[in-house]
């Protein structure tokens, strides 16, 4: 069973125009995943495709005008979406926790590290404030931050991105999560920087029996620290699978089109990548594929409704028309 | 041998905090050079200088030290009047489109204004160079009528590129020009940079932080660490056999996009130092594996590897014992 799952999630932003009507952009279209303990999840995809989205709207932590309106998320074995309020509160930061990008911003700039640290361990449990400080000390440790007690009074301007992103961590960790979503928790820091990040999110992974979603930009990310992935197009994942399985055998367009824009790929020389595209208008969504516009293989049947399919192993695709596109992909 | 297009010679520069007055040492001496038709990669951790040796090439910024020969003359000495003179031959694109252009004039006026300035063309051959520069950046003209904010962030570096190449330099910086782009549209810019370079035989250093886009574009490497050139060469010979110890820990942190690719790594620790605390010696040795005492004492110069195309700065190299344990 796993972890986390959600089943065909809805977002809307509704909004009025200026001449009050009523306007509606399909922000997330039917995004179903899951998320085992012990495995990482990447969601990939471009620049506005949903993927922040995604983890604010199973977080609920969506400001308005954005708005679920469809669908389910199941977190150990209960329905996020019928939480009330209160309950939700206490289970983010202590069950999920979420890890951002720019992580000085998620830390208060008047509260030294340590007092942060302390207090979203006392909001969710009943701990004494000293169990707490020695519980931050000890995060603080486990992350890798040298001298952790002296850290405990730091202000979090004198932190650099690299520590800064630790301390977030630590945070997370705090209560012990089940789940914990970062989202391009590694973008802004230096790759020999974000290495030792990635490792300890994974050691997590392994060590607590946690579950964590990843959402990045970085491919190569997703290829040596993720288990299983899934591409995101215009609110919907288009396909998802084993990360091996789908570097080897990508079956959307987008997806080909992706992997073979990686600056390995590109080395190869094998073939030209026709660039991006606009993505589509979320206002005016096509009726059936969202792909269509950008898609040389698109024809009349790529109109119709589509489904996540199943195309291999635990590999699944959302695309009429994946016998064209194999025979016609340039090899 | 020909002639350099250009030539970087101990070039430094140190800022003064206006709070503060604490001095940062932003460049250091750098050396190095560039000829015609060539990209020059220079990669380095944020903070390493590298934009600023980019502002001081085309000479946005001026060196607090070292010279700058292009075609033949110095120009880090020049003027700002002499120095615009130059900006048609010397051009520069940014890493953030968005910011870099004028959101109240339309497409069409931005890559038209580098020519008003810089050459005496005719309204109508003006406005065919536009189109023609248009067509060679693989922008739809349909686009020349539309105002930044109505285009795509590729579709906006496109046209910093076409700004940049409108008056046919000799030479262009490219900071970071396509870490803000997804990547499919990165693809299609590197693509179109690769093109330019045969169409106009510019020279560019090519600025990034990300190792897999450098090695698909460069033929020489420059690897910069608080200031310092620590190691340049040819690109395959950096990548293949880095022979600084900080070369070789940065590309083993680099993560290829491809899950077969078997990691080899030896994780640094900590984080590059502030350039305003510069330790006493070689710039890497608060990190270093291989660190020894005398690495404290003086600044490592630059030395030979084989015959002399790769060139890093570490006290281990000549005897050999300049490989970290990956
Ligand atoms: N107030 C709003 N009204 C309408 N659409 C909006 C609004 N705010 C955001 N959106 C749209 O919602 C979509 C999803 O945004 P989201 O932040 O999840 O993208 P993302 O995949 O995380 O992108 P990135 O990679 O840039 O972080 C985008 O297309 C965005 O333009
Ligand atoms: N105008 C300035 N005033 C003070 N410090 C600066 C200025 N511009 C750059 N620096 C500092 O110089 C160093 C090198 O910066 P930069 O060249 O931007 O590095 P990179 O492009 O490699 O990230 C950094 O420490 C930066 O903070
Ligand atoms: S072939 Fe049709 S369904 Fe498949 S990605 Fe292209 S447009 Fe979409
Ligand atoms: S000179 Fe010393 S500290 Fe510097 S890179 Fe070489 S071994 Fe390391
Ligand atoms: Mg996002
Ligand atoms: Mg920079």
């Amino acid at each position: 069973m796993s972890l986390l799952q959600v089943r065909d999630l809805h977002t809307h932003f509704i909004s009025r125009n200026l001449d009050n009507e009523i306007r509606v952009a399909k922000a997330l279209n039917g995004v179903s995943f899951e998320v085992s303990r012990g495995e990482v999840l990447g969601l990939v995809g471009e620049t506005g495709a949903g993927k922040s989205l995604t983890a604010y709207s199973v977080m609920d932590l969506l400001k308005p005008p954005a708005k679920v309106v469809g669908g389910t998320v199941e977190f150990d074995g209960r329905n996020l979406r019928d939480l009330e309020a209160e309950d939700m509160n206490k289970l983010r930061g202590s069950e999920i926790a979420m890890v951002v990008q720019n992580p000085r911003s998620s830390l208060d700039p008047l509260t030294r590290v340590g007092e942060q640290l302390i207090r979203v361990h006392t909001a969710h449990t009943d701990t004494s404030e000293s169990a707490a400080r020695a519980r931050a000390i000890e995060k603080l440790g486990a992350v890798g931050i040298p001298a952790p007690e002296q850290r405990m009074r730091a202000w979090p301007h004198e932190l650099s991105g690299g520590m800064a992103q630790r301390v977030l961590i630590a945070m997370a960790l705090m209560n012990e999560p089940k789940l914990i979503i970062a989202d391009e928790p590694t973008t802004g820091l230096d790759v020999t920087v974000q290495a030792q990040i990635l490792d300890l999110l994974r050691e997590l992974v392994v060590t607590h029996n946690v579950a964590a979603m990843v959402i990045t930009h970085d491919l190569g990310i997703v290829a040596h620290y993720c288990n299983r992935m899934a591409v995101m197009f215009a609110g919907r994942i288009v396909e998802t699978g084993d990360v091996e399985t789908v570097f080897d055998n990508p079956s959307h367009p987008y997806t080909r089109t992706l992997i073979a824009s990686t600056p390995e790929r590109l080395k190869e020389g094998k073939q030209k990548v026709l660039g991006g595209g606009a993505p589509p208008n979320l206002y005016n969504l096509p009726p059936g594929c969202h792909y269509v516009e950008r898609c040389r293989f698109a024809d009349e049947s790529c109109n119709k409704p589509l489904s996540l399919d199943q195309v291999g192993d635990g590999h699944f695709a959302m695309c009429t028309r994946l016998d064209a596109v194999r025979e016609g992909w340039p090899s | 041998m020909t002639e350099p297009l250009l030539r970087a010679d101990k070039l430094t520069k140190h800022f003064v905090t206006p709070r503060t007055g604490q001095t940062v040492r932003a460049v250091n001496g750098v050396s190095f050079e560039m000829f015609a038709g060539q990209t020059v990669g220079m990669v380095g951790e944020s903070g390493s200088g590298k934009s600023t040796v980019g502002r001081m090439v085309v000479r946005l910024l001026k060196p607090t030290q070292g010279s700058v020969t292009f075609r033949g003359r110095d120009i880090a000495p020049l003027r700002d009047r002499a120095v615009r003179a130059l900006r048609s031959d010397l051009q520069m694109v940014f890493q953030d489109p968005w910011s870099a252009l004028n959101p109240r004039m339309r497409v069409k006026r931005i890559i038209q204004e580098p020519l008003l300035l810089h050459s005496k063309l005719s309204d109508s051959e003006r406005s065919d160079r536009v189109e023609e520069i248009a067509r060679s950046v693989r922008l739809n003209t349909d686009l020349l009528t539309r105002f930044p904010g109505e285009l795509s962030g590729g579709q906006l570096q496109r046209v910093c590129i076409a700004r940049a190449i409108a008056t046919s330099p000799g030479l262009i910086v490219l900071d970071e020009p396509t870490s803000s782009l997804d990547l499919s549209v990165r693809a299609g810019i590197l693509d179109l940079l690769q093109e330019l370079r045969e169409e106009t035989g510019a020279a560019m250093l090519f600025i990034s932080h990300d190792l897999g886009t450098v090695r698909l574009v460069s033929d020489h490497i420059l690897v910069l660490y608080l200031g310092h050139i620590v190691e340049s060469g040819p690109m395959a010979k950096v990548f293949d056999e880095p022979a600084h110890p900080y070369t070789q820990t940065l590309l083993s942190a680099h993560l290829p996009a491809d899950p077969r690719t078997q990691l080899h790594r030896h994780l640094l620790e900590g984080e590059i130092p502030s350039p305003i605390d510069m330790p006493p010696g070689c710039p890497f040795s608060t990190r270093c594996p291989l660190v020894r005492d005398e690495c404290r004492t003086a600044l490592p110069p630059m030395v030979d590897i084989g015959d002399g195309a790769q060139r890093a700065a570490c006290i281990r190299i000549r005897e050999g014992s300049n490989q970290v344990p990956l």
